[in-house]
């Protein structure tokens, strides 16, 4: 009999992997549930493949997004026009949406939980975004293509994003595909474009030359209207004539931010483009945004002179932009951009803020956006707005209108915002994005 | 209750409702943890429970006991009754007691030889002995002491402990019982039927009943029909979700089960009768699946289904208690390496048959259980290995494995990747409900995996997870592993070798077949669609179930004669 025990011990190998497996299952359970119960198999949280529970707001409870019986949008068609892109529509076209992106918060998924609510209404998610801001944006592009967005600096949280072109979520147009009007309707230009950025770029070349050109501000530059470099010409808009390197910036002067291009070297503008964040992916609450683009151009060659003043191969995603103009604001540190109350579920919290810059070069850099709008922008243009900033008028060539960018930051009291615009082939930066990011700011004072 | 709740607005009602859940779920898995963990430590802590049947008294006066009715004496180590005789040889004699109470002692082969009072004994020859008789074994004298045939060992009682409080455990599974109760009628509402208290007013009647009829036979001890009432109430509620028209038949499937087990755990009590249902019931099996196979009708895949009356059952269920019965065997007939092998060729017709029916997941468990059955009996695994189960297994997989079966195997562990084909729609159904459900469930026919094909058969673990929640599931798989630890510890304490292997036979088929129907339908192992031991809806599945406890519950010396139906005088005695 001692026998037969000792081989019924036999048995416990199978209890063994009975109780292995549960426990591998139990660690899946963990890991996964969350990526299992938000599957659109999931019968208790979708419909036909539509995600049919929970609700999506703005930061101040108005209905983004619900689901009544069947998929409904925010009462007005102007706020659902401006927020087709950051809610997502009802195809699922928009693969950034927070219908999409957010969807476990949406379905109300906890792992003590699982979907289970007592109301059984899923979870509701609180977007930082404000409908005021985002149909203030939305009127002032006025059917232009481009994007709005715009974050309040100390926190990341982004209080306005609108892309155009864009349709009504509720009303889908019925042609999307072929229509040429709609062509790219699905993309967010805000986070997943990347554009030409033209002359915002020379805040990059400024940073990089505040930090390694030892006698930057005793400089005097001379521009004739071009310079010839590497053999091509390097142009302005008009002849400058001798420049500080304040207004250098400030009348955005392109013969002298090619020839500091040339002195810095590609490999440093490469670096400081990487370390600003300009060629790196962001994670918005788990939405990555686009990556935008720096090639090293040759030593001495007029495409590095042009690469310094955001023309030649470079492309910045508005987003990054933001983030840029946030951390100078913020005397260095880059918040980290949100669009929901927290962050995603399930992962640690990164730091709230990643210093890219010195606190001095962020303070040198803030002083010249102050300058630029002293000397070229006008402050009349932006009345009431403690205003920094630096305009874009990004070449595309093929005889089309330039790109329009208009970056920068706030301090007004109570209303530290940054924000990033671009019209499409809108012509100059200052005008043309300038006046939709007035628009958007004013309504923002307004609160 | 909606009477009760007639003035109030749908509404109200409605959110009344909807808090009773929201308590109930929270408290459910309470009294299933506690009724679970108290029987599991309780059956852990007493297998191995031991008894001395008589002694044997050497020359120089000193006793050795007799702890089993089947015991080897030798040289070796691993002798019951081990002597460090030169003259002995490592496995000499064999002294067995039958159901009767005779004693027997059997020469093993010896070099020495054997001889009672002073006539030899031949090889294979078993010669009765009783107290007082003088055994040789070699040169070594025993004189040998017999418990005198009562039913109850001859010492070892009085110091077997009995569980504290056993009801306690029974008074949280009714708790349990009756919050799930609540909770399926909750979910039900206005198409609320009477079979829906009715069946869990039975279920919970019917332990009872057994508690107290088997109370003063089985000497307290009710451990093991706990955990299957815990199973069994998980089971009523998925059928109550899944499919309550079919209540009133599940509860009858219930009862069935229950007589079942009192009538082979009476039935196992005498161990000379069951060793003589060996034959039969073998025969009987085999002859089921033949019949099967001839007249069987194909239901989703498998050919494992029979119509009888406008009933159908699946014989492969009730094969499994004759496979048991089949596997089982005292010692004395382990000598003989004829048995063995007759018994190699008994399952490998078994697993051929289901491998023809195509019922791909009984045939894998029908081969586990012949492997360990084997292993216990030979204790040779490479021998039983290499001879019959390479050849069998790989006959087994040709006959076996077809195209669905192929793609079963190809699709394993990538059902998230093949969400809408045959290779994952049910697995990651079960896992997305499974993870909706979180730690305490949806509550009770809340679920929606009911809409799922065979989703309170094979994917009833996902089901329970969703609806009960990850810790009453994980608790029932507890209560099924330690059913088999059980088995393993109690194999220590038994009479025979017969109610050993028999226990851990039956161990062995509910926790492989447990394991393939978790881990299947959770994409750890390839989906064979084999049913969870008790919780499962069906009444074949669910009888067999109850049949096999029965050997468990025989191997469980710590009651005089184990279970229901002993009679009152011996436990006079007690």
């Amino acid at each position: 009999m001692i026998r037969i025990k000792r081989r019924a011990v036999s048995v416990l190998l199978l209890v063994a992997l009975l109780m292995g497996g549960l426990c591998l299952y139990i660690a899946r359970f963990v890991s996964s549930g969350e990526k299992w119960a938000s599957s659109v198999v999931n019968r208790a949280v979708f419909s036909d493949g539509m995600l049919a529970t929970g609700t999506l707001t703005d930061r101040n409870g108005v209905v983004l997004a619900a689901w009544r019986e069947g998929r409904v949008f925010a009462d007005d068609e102007r706020l659902r026009r401006a927020s087709m892109h950051a809610v997502g529509d009802m195809s699922g076209g928009v693969g950034t949406g927070a219908l999409t992106s957010f969807r476990s918060r949406l379905i109300g998924y906890d792992f003590i939980n699982g979907i289970y609510s007592r109301e059984g209404t899923g979870g509701e998610v609180a977007l930082t975004l404000d409908s005021r801001l985002q149909t203030a944006a939305y009127d002032a592009l006025a059917g232009r293509r481009g994007c709005v967005i715009v974050s309040d600096w100390l926190t990341g949280d982004i209080v306005c994003m609108v892309s155009s072109p864009t349709f009504d979520p509720e009303n889908p147009p019925a042609d999307v595909e072929n229509d040429p009007r709609y062509e790219g309707v699905y993309i967010n230009r805000a986070i997943s474009a990347a554009y030409i950025p033209g002359s915002v770029f020379k805040l990059v070349t400024a940073a990089a030359a505040i930090e390694n050109v030892g006698d930057i501000y005793e400089r005097v530059f001379e521009c004739e209207g071009s310079a010839i470099i590497g053999g091509e010409a390097v142009t302005c808009t008009e002849r400058h004539g001798s420049l500080t390197f304040e207004d250098a910036l400030a009348v955005s002067c392109n013969v002298t931010f090619a020839k500091l291009s040339l002195e810095l070297g590609a490999d440093t503008l490469a670096r400081y483009a990487e370390s600003l964040g300009l060629t790196r992916r962001h994670s918005i609450d788990g939405i990555s945004t686009a990556r935008g683009r720096f090639d090293e151009a040759e030593d001495g060659s007029a495409d590095l002179g042009w690469s310094g003043v955001g023309q030649y191969n470079d492309t910045v995603c508005p987003a990054a932009m933001l983030r840029l103009v946030s951390a100078i604001a913020n005397g260095g540190g880059a918040p980290r951009l949100r669009l929901t109350e927290r962050g995603a579920p399930g992962k640690f919290m990164p730091a709230a803020s990643e210093r890219v810059m010195d606190k001095e070069t962020a303070r040198r850099l803030a002083l010249m956006m102050s300058y630029n709008v002293e000397r070229t922008y006008g402050a009349g243009n932006f009345p009431n707005l403690e205003l920094y900033a630096k305009s874009g008028t990004a070449e595309v060539g093929g005889g089309e209108q330039p790109h329009a960018w208009f970056t920068g930051f706030i301090t007004n009291e109570g209303h530290p915002f940054a924000f990033t615009v671009v019209v499409e082939n809108g012509g100059s930066g200052a005008s043309a994005a300038g006046a939709v990011a007035n628009a958007v700011l004013q309504a923002a004072l307004d609160e | 209750m909606t009477n009760l709740l007639d003035g109030l607005s749908l509404s109200a009602r409605n959110d009344i409702f909807s808090y009773i859940t929201l308590i109930i779920r929270y408290l459910l898995p309470i009294p299933a943890v506690v009724a679970v963990a108290r029987c599991a430590v309780s059956l852990l802590r007493r297998g191995r429970a031991g008894e001395t049947w008589g002694y044997l008294s050497l020359p120089n006066g000193a006793r050795i006991q007799l702890n089993h009715w089947e015991n080897i004496i030798g040289r070796a180590r691993d002798a019951d009754v081990h002597m460090a005789y030169p003259s002995l040889s490592r496995s000499h004699a064999a002294v067995i007691r039958d159901g009767a109470g005779v004693w027997r002692v059997y020469d093993l082969d010896s070099k020495g030889g054997a001889s009672v009072n002073g006539a030899a004994l031949t090889p294979g020859e078993g010669r009765a002995v009783k107290s007082g008789d003088l055994i040789a074994l070699g040169s070594v004298k025993l004189v040998f002491v017999g418990d005198g045939g009562a039913d109850a060992p001859r010492d070892g009682r009085a110091a077997r402990p009995r569980p504290p409080r056993p009801w306690m455990a029974l008074v949280f599974l009714t708790e349990f019982q009756l919050l799930l109760g609540t909770q399926a009628c909750i979910a039900k509402a206005d198409a609320l039927t009477v079979s829906v208290p009715a069946s869990f007013a039975a279920l919970i009647a019917v332990m009872w009943i057994c508690y107290a009829l088997s109370r003063p036979a089985s000497g307290a001890c009710f451990e093991i029909e706990t955990l299957a009432f815990f199973l069994c109430s998980v089971g009523l509620s998925i059928t109550a979700s899944s499919s309550p028209g079919t209540l009133w038949r599940q509860t009858a499937f219930l009862c069935a089960g229950i007589l079942l087990y009192c009538a082979l755990v009476w039935f196992l009590r005498d161990l000379g009768r069951a060793a003589r249902m060996r034959r039969p019931a073998g025969a009987a099996g085999l002859a089921l699946l033949v019949v099967n196979l001839a007249l069987g009708d194909t239901i989703f895949g498998a050919k494992n289904w029979l119509q009888i009356g406008g009933m159908s059952f699946q014989p492969s269920e009730f094969v499994k208690i004759a496979f048991v019965f089949a596997g089982s065997a005292t010692l004395d007939r382990l000598f003989a390496k004829r048995n063995i092998l007759l018994f190699i060729a008994y399952s490998g017709a078994c697993v051929l048959a289901l491998a023809m029916m195509r019922d791909f997941g009984s045939a894998l468990v029908f081969f586990v259980a012949f492997l360990v059955i084997a292993f216990i009996r030979s204790g040779d695994m490479a021998t039983v290995f290499l001879s019959v189960g390479g050849a069998a297994f790989a006959g087994f997989l040709a006959v076996a494995a077809r195209e669905h079966i192929a793609a079963r195997f190809s699709s394993w562990g990538r059902a998230w990747d093949n969400v809408n084909a045959s290779g994952g729609f049910q697995q990651t159904r079960a896992m997305s409900a499974a993870a909706s459900g979180g730690l305490f469930g949806v509550g009770s026919g809340n679920g929606w995996l009911k809409r799922i094909f065979a989703a309170d058969t094979d994917l009833v673990f996902g089901m329970t997870c969703e609806e009960l929640g990850l810790i009453i599931a994980a608790t029932a798989v507890t209560a099924v592993a330690a059913l088999a630890v059980f088995a393993v510890l109690s194999a220590s304490a038994a009479r025979s070798s017969y109610y050993a292997i028999g226990a851990c036979a039956s161990a062995s088929i509910l926790v492989f077949q447990l394991a393939l129907n978790v881990l299947g339908s959770t994409d750890i192992l390839p989906f064979t669609g084999v049913t969870f031991p008790f919780v499962s809806r069906g009444g074949s599945s669910l009888i067999a179930c109850w049949g096999l406890l029965a050997f468990i519950r025989a191997a469980d010396t710590r009651a005089a004669s184990g279970g229901f139906g002993r009679s009152a005088e011996s436990d006079d005695t007690d």
